[in-house]
């Protein structure tokens, strides 16, 4: 049994001794600090009120508590009890809670019904039958070379910090698996590897929503959305994003050719 | 003389958990640092180093090696375990002696609704809670 250390002069010296503990282990450290002390930082910078009309914009005011959520360092109650105290009414931040909720209600389909978090709950209703789908993550996108310059941003985002928007999230969960053909439980074990905030219960219930096996239909995303979101942070021009530059009727068409005859 | 301890997981770590109220205040808690886990779930680095750091500032000890034999080596009467839905510590609690007492500590309630109602998609489960989502601490006090 050996009793490991949790004294160090410097944050550095912390990340040395992590990296002996777990040599195999790859990457470096994120800027988003650990520890309770970052997490009230973060807590104080909330805007719950205007979170409602700018969450889906790549620089609007999301809170990036979802790490410290995650590990339990703050509590989804604590969360909302301090987002009340920063309106007049709780109607101006429905949205907030509601993304809140969301969580709950992840992890209480999660506890229900643990083999949800690895199988698919039902089929997917792309035309397209498991088999289908690839059970390998191909090395562009694991190192972020796509021919999809946004969708490589993402990439080096999520890789280099451990968090992306969960706009972003949606995109590249719908590029591999709608996009790119391949199992929906490649890309979430990808994203636990690296998101600091990755559970199997949002993380993968999520993906099953995108993928459409715990949906009505398929999440599919155009460039015309990913530039009107995230212009001002990612490469959105017609040329280097050529993937996803149609329409949703031809994109349908060009992803999903099945349902066409299944119609 | 057998005791009883708190095992800390990835995800709990605040000292405001009920399962440090729940416990006697002199109670030992700790993180058990299982690289077989960690490998196995692939964490990168930065993750390890968010826990490590988070761990760092709880009063708490991080124990290296083996989950299953650290725990058996306490000769445990009674053990107390935050709420997890985390499979590797359902699989653990599974698999220890029927001797050891397991207590599991749920984290503050949300919002006020039995945990193994059935939900369906979101909205059906919004439609339920959003009165007391919108409530200091879920109406619950």
């Amino acid at each position: 049994m050996q009793v490991l250390k949790t004294q160090f002069d410097t944050y550095e010296d912390l990340v040395s001794y992590v990296k002996n503990l777990a040599p195999w282990s790859e990457g470096e450290p994120s800027f988003i600090r650990g520890g309770r002390k970052s997490a009230e930082i973060n807590l104080l910078r909330i805007n719950p009120i205007t979170y409602a009309s700018t969450r889906n914009y790549g620089d609007g005011d999301i809170t990036r508590l979802s790490p410290y959520i995650h590990h339990g360092i703050i509590s989804l109650n604590e969360v909302r009890n301090f987002a009340l105290t920063k309106c007049s009414d709780p109607s101006q931040i429905i949205k907030f809670i509601q993304e809140l909720g969301w969580r709950d209600y992840w992890q209480r389909i999660i506890s229900v019904n643990p083999e949800w978090a690895w199988q698919d709950i039902e089929s997917y209703k792309t035309g397209f039958l498991v088999n289908d789908y690839a059970d390998d993550l191909p090395d562009d996108i694991i190192k972020g070379t796509t021919d999809t310059s946004s969708i490589n941003a993402f990439i080096k985002e999520l890789i280099e910090t451990g968090y992306i928007h969960n706009h972003a999230r949606m995109y590249l969960a719908s590029y591999i698996v709608h996009f790119r053909r391949i199992k929906w439980q490649v890309g979430a074990k990808w994203f636990l590897k690296h998101l600091l905030d990755g559970d199997i219960a949002s993380n993968n219930l999520s993906w099953q929503w995108v993928a459409s096996t715990f949906s009505n239909k398929p999440y599919i995303f155009n460039l015309e959305n990913v530039d009107k979101y995230f212009a001002k942070c990612v490469d959105t021009s017609p040329l280097n994003n050529q993937s996803i530059n149609d329409t949703y009727e031809a994109l349908t068409l060009r992803l999903f050719p099945k349902l066409k005859e299944i119609s | 003389m057998r005791q009883s301890i708190i095992w800390v997981n990835e995800d709990s770590l605040r000292l405001s958990h009920p399962v440090f109220s729940f416990s006697s205040v002199d109670i030992k808690a700790i993180f058990i640092w299982d690289d077989v886990y960690f490998k196995e779930a692939g964490y990168s680095l930065k993750r390890l180093v968010f826990i490590y750091e988070t761990l760092c500032e709880l009063p708490i000890q991080i124990i290296r090696g083996d989950t299953i034999a650290i725990l058996k080596d306490y000769d445990l009467c009674l053990l107390y375990i935050p709420e997890s839905i985390n499979l590797f510590i359902r699989d653990i609690i599974n698999q220890l002696p029927e001797t050891i007492e397991i207590n599991i500590i749920e984290g503050e309630p949300f919002v006020c609704l039995p945990r193994q109602t059935q939900y369906g998609r979101f909205f059906q489960y919004w439609n339920k809670v959003e009165k007391t989502a919108l409530l200091v601490d879920g109406g619950l006090k």
